[in-house]
């Protein structure tokens, strides 16, 4: 058991993969459409996400995803480590893989029920105004609001800009924190994959999260995330789940101030616009960044200059009047 | 908004008087998996009748998030099945008529039909009957627990799915609790589970349910 529980600790540590005959027992923690999620007996914080169907896992591209974590630079692996549950080794059955293991979301992304159930602290619980079943969740005030919001376009971008499609981002696999300060942790990572590439599984978008121009989740591109991004933007201000480009974008009080609402709304209906016109996460970022503005004095009627007697002499009179000359001296 | 109506028809006769409390118990549960999640919750309704001698609609069709208190069934009298579908047709065509007139698009209707004993009314099938011929059919799916209950009749009430405890003798809690768990369960795929366009809901219901053998709905 002990050399079991070193072998997981080395094939962490070092992306490598691990037989799943290694795995210590554990409960379960979570059931998705593609995967069962149990947490492994003496070795805590860490969770198994066990394929239920591994004869249509992409191996390779798990591995990819593997590789690229380990290939960061120490201090952007740790700011990844922070805020997505990405996978740290994959698990494998003989030739097979059939999961792969991944750190538990960090404990303020939780939030106690009524009777002492722990749940996720979701993207949905800021689309939704607060119900009695719900009031375990520390809720964001306005500012923080806006600041959830702009630290996940910044987890979006750093995405993109290593290259990579998140393809579905939804209410589901956003879970976010204000406590200590406003943080963001993205959920289902092996859903992500190189541009152009195909993802670990088929992917299907969550229902009201689809691209209007990419329906299906395996199309999924930087164009589509761009949009979903959009959504993510526009609905957690509004507090809205259904909100979508097209509709009027009305954040809830005191998110924006009416310089900032007008800049946003220009980005947000740019966000459902054709492939290669839809804003990345930057283009919010005049809108909806902390960078101040300079107050400007406000406009003041001139003071009237005293009038004075006009004296006559100066323009009685007329000078000498000359000519055009219009043919060229000979 | 599109809604999808979900109805819990339980029979609270006298021959469940020993394991009511752990049905009201797993309705319990059912309401804070459901009501903790908002998005599920925004998109399904969810109403509860109990049925004996009478029935009863114990939780007109609400939005479970917006419950602070759900009535508890209580066991007591006969077992009249006619008296529960034809209270369950007048409620679903009250309840789509209202969420249609509120701007919803409504999907069918699913019951969660759950039974220890033999219907003891004989005329039960005439409203069962009204209740399939009804503009708004619902899609049911049927349990039967106990010995009490009878394979055929579940079957026959049963048009989506049909689910037998597989030992009748054995402790029904665990049945009662499988129950209200793949109620739970069909509520939230239903809602979450993603659609081939990526939009809509499709019902989403267990092929198997712990502690259960499903029933073939093959009628004769």
């Amino acid at each position: 058991m002990t050399a079991d529980i070193a072998a997981i600790a080395g094939a962490l540590a070092g992306g490598t993969d691990l037989g799943l005959a290694l795995l210590p027992a554990g409960p379960e923690a979570g059931r998705g459409g593609q995967g069962l999620v149990r947490r492994l007996d003496g070795v805590p914080g860490v969770l198994f996400k066990r394929y239920l169907e591994p004869g249509r896992v992409r191996g390779p591209a798990l591995a990819e995803l593997v590789a690229l974590r380990l290939a960061l630079p120490p201090d952007d692996r740790d700011r990844l480590d922070a805020q997505a549950a990405w996978p740290l080794c994959r698990v494998v059955d003989g030739p097979h893989c059939v999961g792969f293991l991944m750190r538990e979301a960090p404990a303020p992304m939780t939030w106690r029920t009524a009777s002492g159930g722990s749940r996720l602290t979701e993207a949905q619980y800021l689309l939704y105004p607060e119900k009695p079943a719900t009031q375990g969740v520390v809720r964001p005030d306005p500012e923080q609001r806006l600041a959830l919001v702009l630290e996940l376009l910044g987890l979006i971008d750093r995405l993109h800009r290593l290259g990579l499609v998140i393809g579905d981002l939804s209410h589901a696999n956003v879970l976010w924190s204000v406590r200590p300060a406003p943080a963001v942790h993205l959920l289902d990572c092996d859903g992500i994959r190189r541009v152009g590439a195909a993802p670990v599984l088929e992917q299907a978008d969550t229902p009201n999260w689809s691209d209007p121009l990419s329906p299906h989740g395996s199309a999924s591109s930087v164009d589509s995330d761009r949009y979903k991004a959009a959504l993510l933007v526009g609905r957690i201000l509004a507090q809205d789940p259904y909100l979508v480009p097209g509709a009027p974008f009305e954040p809830l009080p005191g998110v924006l101030t009416e310089r900032q609402l007008g800049l946003a709304r220009r980005v947000w209906e740019q966000a459902g616009g054709p492939y290669g016109t839809r804003p990345d996460p930057t283009a919010w970022l005049p809108a909806l960044g902390t960078r101040g503005s300079i107050p400007l004095a406000p406009a003041v009627a001139p003071v009237p200059r005293p009038s004075r007697p006009v004296d006559a002499r100066l323009f009685d009179g007329r000078a000498p009047r000359g000519s055009i000359r219009l043919r060229r001296p000979d | 908004m599109q809604i999808l109506p979900f109805y819990a028809v339980c029979d609270e006769s006298s021959s469940m008087t020993l394991h009511i409390d752990t049905l009201n118990k797993a309705l319990f549960e059912l309401h804070q998996e459901i009501s903790t999640n908002p998005t599920v919750a925004d998109k399904t309704r969810f109403g509860l009748i109990g049925f004996s001698t009478d029935a009863h609609e114990l939780q007109p069709l609400v939005d479970l998030s917006d419950l602070e208190e759900l009535p508890a069934l209580e066991a007591s009298g006969l077992t009249s099945y006619g008296r529960a579908f034809d209270l369950l047709r007048r409620a679903i065509e009250r309840d789509v008529t209202e969420l249609k007139a509120e701007g919803h698009d409504v999907y069918r209707p699913v019951v969660f039909f759950l039974s220890d004993g033999e219907p003891t009314d004989n005329d039960w099938e005439q409203p069962y009957q009204d209740l399939l011929a009804a503009a708004f059919r619902p899609h049911i799916i049927a349990f039967g627990i106990t010995e009490g209950a009878d394979r055929t009749v579940i079957a026959q009430v049963a048009t989506f799915k049909a689910f037998m405890q597989e030992d009748g003798n054995a402790d029904v809690a665990p049945a009662l609790r499988e129950f209200a768990a793949s109620l739970t369960r069909s509520i939230v795929r239903s809602v979450s589970g993603a659609t081939a366009a990526g939009t809509g809901m499709s019902l989403q219901v267990d092929d198997q349910v712990p502690g259960f053998t499903a029933v073939s709905l093959d009628k004769l």
